[in-house]
C-alpha cells in the first residue's frame, strides 16, 4: 500500500495534528448532531469551563516534556486560593494575588530542586509537594473558605470581554508565551533536549539541572495563575478545592500528543486535548447524558490516544532495528 | 609531513579495572593532516583508549596531552573544549530536535532579544554540512535519520565547535557501501584542513585506504605503529595475533556424540543468512566473528529471543521454532547473555534468587514450588561453580564481574541444560575466574552436554573449543576443527568478508 | 545517614530488602515509642493497639495490591475508583443475598484488573496511562450504577446484610474482623509470592530482560498483578461497606494516594524489583500511627496531608541513598 517513508509521513503527520484531527470530528459531531452545540452560549461555556485546566495543562506539558510529572497541580491550586483571599481581607487584591502566586512558586522551587539536584523521581517528589501544599492550605484558615468582598476581583474571574471570558484570554495568552518560549528560545529548545536524550544535552553545555528546575517552577506558577482565576469564580478563598485536576491535566496533555517519557509535545496538541475534554463535555450536556458517563468516555478518549501513540512509534522502532548488527 | 608538534599525546598509558589491566605502557600520537588508524581484536583495548582521549576515564598512569597541554582528570567537557570531538557508535544526537538544532545545540546562535536566530542557525550548520560535503533537511528530526546520516550530524557538530581532532569509533559498522564513501570523501576532507583523525575498525580495506599511519593493539598493548605503506593484510593480521598460545591450557577434545542442535540455512533478513551447522554432545563449538557478524544475533534466534524469517532448527531432531526463551528451556537450551549485567541477572535480587530462576521455572508443578528442594541444589550448584559471596543473601549487584558470569552459569547448571549458548563467556573476566570457568565447561563437556561458545577471544577459542566456525556479515564464511586452526587463519577469516559484501543501498 | 547498629558485615551478607525493612522497622518502632511516649502508655494498650490495626485495616489491604503492582515496575491508579466501585456494587447486590453479592463484588473489579494487566502485559502500553485511564472509567461507572450519590441499601430496597452491619463488632478470638482480612490478605499475598508466578514479579520488575531471558513467563506475571491488585482493591471496599454501611462511588479516594505512599514508606522503589509485604504492612502501620501521634500532639487534622508528604519525601530520599552504596 503506502511506501515505508509514505506510511511514516503519515504517521508523524498524525503525531503533530492527530489531537487536532479528532477534536475537529467531535466539533462537527456536536456541530451535526447537538441542538445548540455552536451557540455562542456554548463555545463560551466551554472555554470558560476549560481555561483553569488548559493553565494546568500547559505547566504539565512543559513538566512532561523532561520526562517528568507533576501531581501537585490541584494542591498548589488551592495553596493560591486561599493565601489570596486571606492577604486580600488585609492588604487589597493585588498583593493578595502576589502572595497568592508566590507561595506556590516556592513550592515548586522545592519541587524543582528535588528533581533536578537530588535526582529525586518526579512522580514521589510531588506526590510529597502535593501534600505538603495541601496540608498548608488547610492548615492556614482551619479548612474554612475565606470569603471575598472585593467586586473587582470577583468581575474579572467571570467576566467577558467581546463575548469571550476573560480566564480565556489570559489561557491564549500563557499558550502564545509559552509556544514562543518552546519553539523560540534556546531555553525553550533545551527543554526538549533534556527530555529526549539527557546524556546527550548534557555533554553539549546544556545546563539539565536549570531546565529541570525551571520547569517545575512554571508548572506551579501556572497551577498558581488557575488558583488565581478560580478563586475569583469562587468568590471565596477555599482550600479544599483543585482536587484532582492535576489528572485531568495530565489525562489532557497525554491525549493531546505528549508522551509521558519526554521530548514529545506541542502547544497546539495539548490546545487541542484540553478542548477535547471541554467538547465531549458539551455534547454530553447538551445530549442530556447524565454528567456521570463523561470520566467513562475521558477514559476510553485516553486508553485509545495512547494506544494510538505506540502505534505510531512502531514503524520507527522496527527501522532503528533493521540494520543493527551486534557482535 | 612536516614535524610539527602532535595534537594530542598518550605517553605510557596504564589503565585497570578492578584488578584487571586493560591498557598497559601505551603510547600514542596524533599530527595535523592524518588519518590514523587503530586496530585490535575485540577486547585488545581500543575503546578504553578512546574513552581515555575522550576524557571519560582518566589514565592511571602516564600522561595525557593535548596540544601539548597535560590532562590531570577525567573530563569529557573540557577535552571537547579542546577541540577534540568523539563519535561514537551509539550517536549522541537528540532525537526530537531538528539537524541544525542538534549542529548548535548549547551554543545557539540568538538575535538581540535572545531568541533562537534560526536563519542564523541554518546559516552555520550549512555552511558546516556543506565543509564535509553533505547535503540533508536541516528541519528533520534527528530521529529521523539514517544511522549514517546521524553520524554526518555529529561530525557536523564536532565541526561546528571547531575541532581539530576527530575520533571515529567504528564509524562504519551499519553503513552501505556508498555510505563509506560518503564518509571517506568527509575524512579526506578534513584532512585537508589540518585536523587529526583517529578512526578505528576493523575493516582492513578501509583502513589501508584511508590510513595514513597504523597502530596496532593487543591486550592492551601496542604492537606495532608505522605507516600504512609499510603495512600489508599479512603483516597486519600478524601484528594483530602472534601470540603465544599456551597450548597447555588446551581442553580434551570430546568424543562428540549425537546431534543435539542442528540449524539449516538459517536467516534473518539484514542480519544473519543461510546460516547452517550442526553442534552434538560433548563437543564446545566456537564462533568467531567481529563486530557486526551477526553472532549475538543467532544465538538469540535459536534461543527464542529473536525470531528468524526462514531456515529451521531442530532440537534433537525435531524441528522447533521458539516462541520464548520459556520454551527453549523447557527443551533443554541454556543461553548466557552477552551482557550479563543488563540481559543476565536482575541486579537488585540476591544471587541465591538469580540463580534459581530457570529451575523455580523448571520445576514448579500447577504453581507450586519445590523451594527446599530447589535452595539446596542451587547452593550446591553456587558452591560447586565458585561463586565467591559472603553470603548467597546478597545482592547481585554486589558481586565482582567473574562472580556474576558465575552466577548465570550456576543458573543454567541448577536448570540442567544441556545446550548451553554462551555468549562471550569470560569478557570482563578476570585471570583465576577464566580458568575457573573453564573447567566447568569441561565438566559440562564430559558430562555429555554441548556448548556453543560464540567469543572474541581468540586464544580462547583455540583452547576450549573443538570445531571453530568463523562467521563475517552474517555468513558463516569458515569451519575449522581445532587442529587445524591458528589465530591468523580465524582472524583473516573473519576479516575476509568485507570486500564487496556490504548490503546493497 | 543512618547508621544502623549492626556490624556493617553484617548488613552486606543481607539483601537490600532485609536491609529496607529493617530500617523501616525501627522507624515504626521510633514512633510507636514516640506515641507511647506522648500517650503516656496509652498508645501500647491492646485495646489501642488493635484499634490501629483495625482503622487501617482497609489501607493495608489495598496497599498490599498496589505492592504487587509495583514489585512489577508499574503502577496502579485505579485502585481508589475500584474500591468505591465494589462499595456500589456490593450494597446494590444486596437484594441476591450476601454470597452473590460478594461474587459480583469481587468479580467485577477482577475483570477490571483483567484489563489493565491486557493493556499494560500485552499491548505494553505505560502503566501510569492505562490505570489513569481506568480510574476515569471506572469512577464514572460507578456513579452512574449509583446515580451519583451514596447508597445505603441494595435493589428493591434490600437492607445490608447483618452480617456486614455487625462485622466491625465480630472478631475471631479477640481480633475484629477487619484486622483478620487484613492478616489473611497478608497471608495470601505471601503465599503468592512463594508460588512461580508470584515470585517472577520481583525479576520482572527489577529487570525484565533478564526476567525473560531466565524462562520468566514475564506477560502472565505482570497481568497476574494488576488482576490481583484490582481484587484486592475490591476486598478493601467490602471493610468500607462494613465500617460505614454506604456504598459510595468517592469511597476509596483517599486509599490511591496513600497505598503509594504506603508502599514507598515500606522500602518499594518505584522503578520495580525491590520491596516486602512486611515493609508494606510497616508502612501502613507507620502512616497510622503518624496520625495518632499527630492527635496526640493536638496538631490539627488538617495538616495530615502535609505531614505525609514530608514523610514519603523523606522515605524518597533515604531509599535513594541506600541504593547508592
Amino acid at each position: 500500500m503506502l511506501s515505508d517513508r509514505g506510511r511514516r509521513a503519515v504517521l508523524l503527520g498524525l503525531d503533530d495534528y492527530g489531537a487536532a484531527l479528532v477534536l475537529l470530528c467531535l466539533v462537527a459531531y456536536g456541530a451535526l448532531r447537538v441542538p445548540n452545540f455552536l451557540s455562542e452560549m456554548n463555545l463560551s461555556a466551554i472555554l470558560y469551563q476549560y481555561s483553569i485546566i488548559g493553565l494546568l495543562a500547559l505547566g504539565q506539558l512543559l513538566v512532561v516534556l523532561t520526562a517528568g510529572i507533576d501531581l501537585s497541580q490541584g494542591s498548589l491550586l488551592a495553596l493560591t486560593s486561599i493565601t489570596t483571599a486571606l492577604v486580600m481581607v488585609r492588604h487589597g487584591p493585588v498583593l493578595g494575588a502576589l502572595a497568592g502566586l508566590a507561595l506556590p512558586t516556592s513550592v515548586g522551587v522545592l519541587s524543582g530542586l528535588l528533581v533536578s539536584r537530588l535526582r529525586m523521581p518526579p512522580f514521589l517528589v510531588t506526590l510529597g509537594t502535593m501534600g505538603i501544599a495541601r496540608g498548608m492550605a488547610m492548615q492556614i484558615a482551619n479548612a474554612h473558605p475565606v470569603p471575598i468582598h472585593n467586586e473587582a476581583f470577583i468581575a474579572f474571574g467571570s467576566g467577558t470581554l467581546f463575548h469571550v471570558p476573560v480566564s480565556t484570554f489570559i489561557w491564549i495568552a500563557a499558550c502564545v508565551a509559552l509556544h514562543f518560549f518552546l519553539t523560540r528560545r534556546p531555553f525553550g529548545r533545551h527543554v526538549y533536549a533534556v527530555g529526549s536524550s539527557e546524556e546527550s544535552s548534557r555533554l553539549s553545555g546544556v545546563k539539565v539541572s536549570s531546565v529541570k528546575l525551571t520547569v517545575y517552577v512554571i508548572s506551579a506558577l501556572l497551577s498558581a495563575v488557575g488558583g488565581v482565576i478560580w478563586t475569583s469564580r469562587l468568590g471565596s478563598g477555599s482550600p479544599v478545592g483543585g482536587q484532582n485536576y492535576e489528572l485531568e491535566s495530565i489525562a489532557a496533555v497525554v491525549v493531546g500528543g505528549a508522551s509521558l517519557f519526554g521530548g514529545k509535545g506541542r502547544v497546539d496538541g495539548i490546545v487541542a486535548g484540553v478542548l477535547i475534554f471541554g467538547v465531549i463535555n458539551s455534547v454530553l450536556n447538551l445530549s442530556g447524558i447524565s454528567p456521570f458517563w463523561q470520566g467513562m468516555i475521558k477514559g476510553a478518549v485516553v486508553l485509545l490516544a495512547v494506544a494510538l501513540t505506540q502505534i505510531r512509534s512502531r514503524p520507527d522502532a522496527r527501522a532503528a532495528e533493521g540494520g543493527v548488527a551486534h557482535a | 609531513m612536516a614535524e610539527k608538534a602532535p595534537l594530542l599525546e598518550l605517553r605510557n598509558v596504564c589503565k585497570a579495572f578492578s584488578g584487571v589491566e586493560v591498557l598497559h605502557d601505551v603510547s600514542f600520537d596524533l599530527h595535523a593532516g592524518e588519518v590514523h588508524c587503530v586496530v585490535g581484536e575485540n577486547g585488545a583495548g581500543k575503546s578504553t583508549l578512546i574513552k581515555i582521549i575522550s576524557g571519560a576515564y582518566s589514565a592511571d598512569s602516564g600522561r595525557t596531552l593535548y596540544f601539548g597541554e597535560e590532562a590531570h582528570h577525567a573530563d569529557p567537557r573540557w577535552v571537547l573544549s579542546r577541540g577534540i570531538s568523539t563519535i561514537y557508535q551509539e550517536i549522541d544526537l537528540v532525537p526530537a530536535l531538528s539537524v541544525a538544532e542538534n549542529i548548535c545545540l548549547g551554543k545557539e546562535p540568538r538575535t538581540r532579544s535572545g531568541n533562537v536566530d534560526r536563519p542564523a542557525m541554518k546559516r552555520l550548520a550549512s555552511r558546516v554540512l556543506d565543509e564535509i560535503g553533505v547535503s540533508l533537511d536541516l528541519a528533520a528530526p534527528a530521529g529521523t535519520l539514517t544511522v549514517a546520516h546521524q553520524q554526518m550530524v555529529a561530525i557536523a557538530r564536532a565541526l561546528s565547535v571547531n575541532s581539530r581532532v576527530l575520533l571515529l569509533d567504528e564509524p562504519t559498522a551499519v553503513f552501505t557501501a556508498t555510505e563509506v564513501e560518503v564518509l571517506f570523501r568527509i575524512v579526506r576532507r578534513l584532512k585537508g584542513q589540518g585536523l587529526g583523525i583517529i578512526y578505528i575498525s576493523h575493516h582492513l580495506e578501509e583502513i589501508f585506504q584511508i590510513g595514513d599511519r597504523i597502530t596496532v593493539m593487543r591486550d592492551g598493548r601496542v604492537t606495532r605503529t608505522g605507516a600504512a605503506e609499510d603495512f600489508d593484510r599479512t603483516s597486519l593480521v600478524r601484528a594483530m595475533v602472534g601470540r603465544d598460545i599456551d597450548f597447555s591450557r588446551k581442553a580434551e577434545g570430546g568424543t562428540a556424540g549425537e546431534e543435539m542442535l542442528r540449524v539449516e540455512k538459517l536467516t534473518r533478513r539484514r542480519v544473519f543468512e543461510d546460516v547452517s551447522f550442526s553442534l552434538r554432545r560433548g563437543e564446545v563449538l566456537g564462533v568467531a566473528g567481529l563486530v557486526g557478524s551477526g553472532r549475538t544475533e543467532l544465538a538469540r534466534a535459536i534461543f527464542g529471543v529473536d525470531r528468524f524469517d526462514e531456515g529451521a532448527l531442530y532440537v534433537r531432531g525435531i524441528e522447533r521454532r521458539f516462541r520464548s526463551p520459556r520454551h527453549a528451556l523447557r527443551e533443554g537450551l541454556g543461553m548466557l547473555p552477552e551482557n550479563r549485567k543488563e540481559e543476565g541477572l536482575v541486579q537488585s535480587r540476591p544471587v541465591l534468587e538469580n540463580a534459581a530462576y530457570s529451575s523455580v521455572q523448571l520445576e514448579a508443578r500447577f504453581g507450586f514450588v519445590p523451594w527446599g528442594r530447589i535452595r539446596r541444589a542451587v547452593r550446591g550448584v553456587i558452591g560447586h561453580v565458585g561463586v565467591r559471596c559472603a553470603s548467597t543473601n546478597m545482592n547481585v549487584r554486589a558481586l565482582s564481574g567473574g562472580n556474576q558470569q558465575k552466577v548465570v552459569i550456576a543458573k543454567w547448571l541448577a536448570a540442567r541444560s544441556d545446550i548451553l549458548i554462551l555468549d562471550e563467556p569470560t569478557r570482563g573476566v578476570d585471570v583465576g575466574a577464566r580458568e575457573e570457568i573453564y573447567a566447568l565447561m569441561r565438566a559440562f563437556k564430559a558430562d555429555g552436554k554441548a556448548i556453543l561458545m560464540i567469543s572474541s577471544d581468540l586464544p580462547e577459542l583455540l583452547t576450549q573449543a573443538d570445531r571453530i566456525l568463523v562467521m563475517a556479515k552474517g555468513h558463516i564464511v569458515g569451519e575449522m576443527p581445532r587442529e587445524q586452526a591458528s589465530e591468523e587463519a580465524v582472524l583473516g577469516l573473519a576479516l575476509e568478508a568485507g570486500r564487496g559484501d556490504r548490503r546493497a543501498q | 545517614m543512618l547508621e544502623l547498629p549492626l556490624p556493617r558485615r553484617f548488613w552486606q551478607e543481607r539483601t537490600v530488602d532485609t536491609q529496607r525493612t529493617f530500617t523501616t522497622f525501627l522507624v515504626m518502632l521510633l514512633l510507636m515509642a514516640l506515641a507511647a511516649a506522648l500517650s503516656r502508655g496509652v498508645f501500647l494498650r491492646p485495646t489501642n493497639l488493635l484499634n490501629l490495626v483495625f482503622q487501617n485495616a482497609i489501607l493495608g489491604v489495598v496497599s498490599f495490591g498496589q505492592l504487587l503492582v509495583i514489585l512489577s515496575a508499574g503502577i496502579d491508579l485505579s485502585v481508589g475508583s475500584v474500591l468505591g466501585l465494589s462499595t456500589v456494587l456490593l450494597m446494590i447486590f444486596q437484594f441476591v443475598g450476601l454470597p452473590a453479592a460478594l461474587l459480583v463484588t469481587i468479580a467485577i473489579p477482577a475483570l477490571i484488573g483483567a484489563v489493565n494487566g491486557y493493556f499494560v502485559a500485552q499491548r505494553r502500553l505505560p502503566a501510569f496511562v492505562v490505570t489513569l485511564a481506568m480510574m476515569l472509567f471506572v469512577y464514572s461507572l460507578a456513579q452512574v450504577v449509583s446515580g451519583g450519590a451514596g447508597i445505603y441499601s441494595g435493589l428493591n430496597g434490600a437492607p445490608l446484610s447483618p452480617l456486614l452491619v455487625s462485622f466491625n463488632r465480630r472478631g475471631v478470638l479477640g481480633v475484629p474482623l477487619p484486622a483478620v482480612v487484613w492478616l489473611l490478605a497478608l497471608a495470601g499475598v505471601a503465599f503468592y509470592l512463594r508460588l512461580r508466578i508470584g515470585h517472577f514479579v520481583f525479576a520482572v520488575g527489577g529487570n525484565e530482560r533478564a526476567a525473560a531471558l531466565s524462562g520468566a513467563p514475564v506477560i502472565t506475571v505482570r497481568f497476574l498483578a494488576y488482576l490481583l491488585a484490582s481484587v484486592l482493591a475490591s476486598i478493601g471496599g467490602v471493610l468500607a461497606v462494613a465500617r460505614v454501611g454506604e456504598g459510595h462511588p468517592a469511597a476509596g479516594q483517599t486509599y490511591l494516594l496513600d497505598s503509594i505512599a504506603a508502599v514507598t514508606i515500606g522500602g518499594a522503589s518505584l522503578s520495580g524489583g525491590e520491596g516486602t509485604i512486611i515493609g508494606t504492612l510497616m508502612g501502613v502501620l507507620i502512616l497510622g500511627t503518624l496520625n495518632n501521634i499527630l492527635n496526640l500532639l493536638n496538631v490539627s487534622p488538617m495538616m495530615q496531608p502535609a505531614v505525609k508528604g514530608i514523610v514519603i519525601l523523606l522515605a524518597v530520599y533515604l531509599n535513594g541513598r541506600r541504593e547508592q552504596r
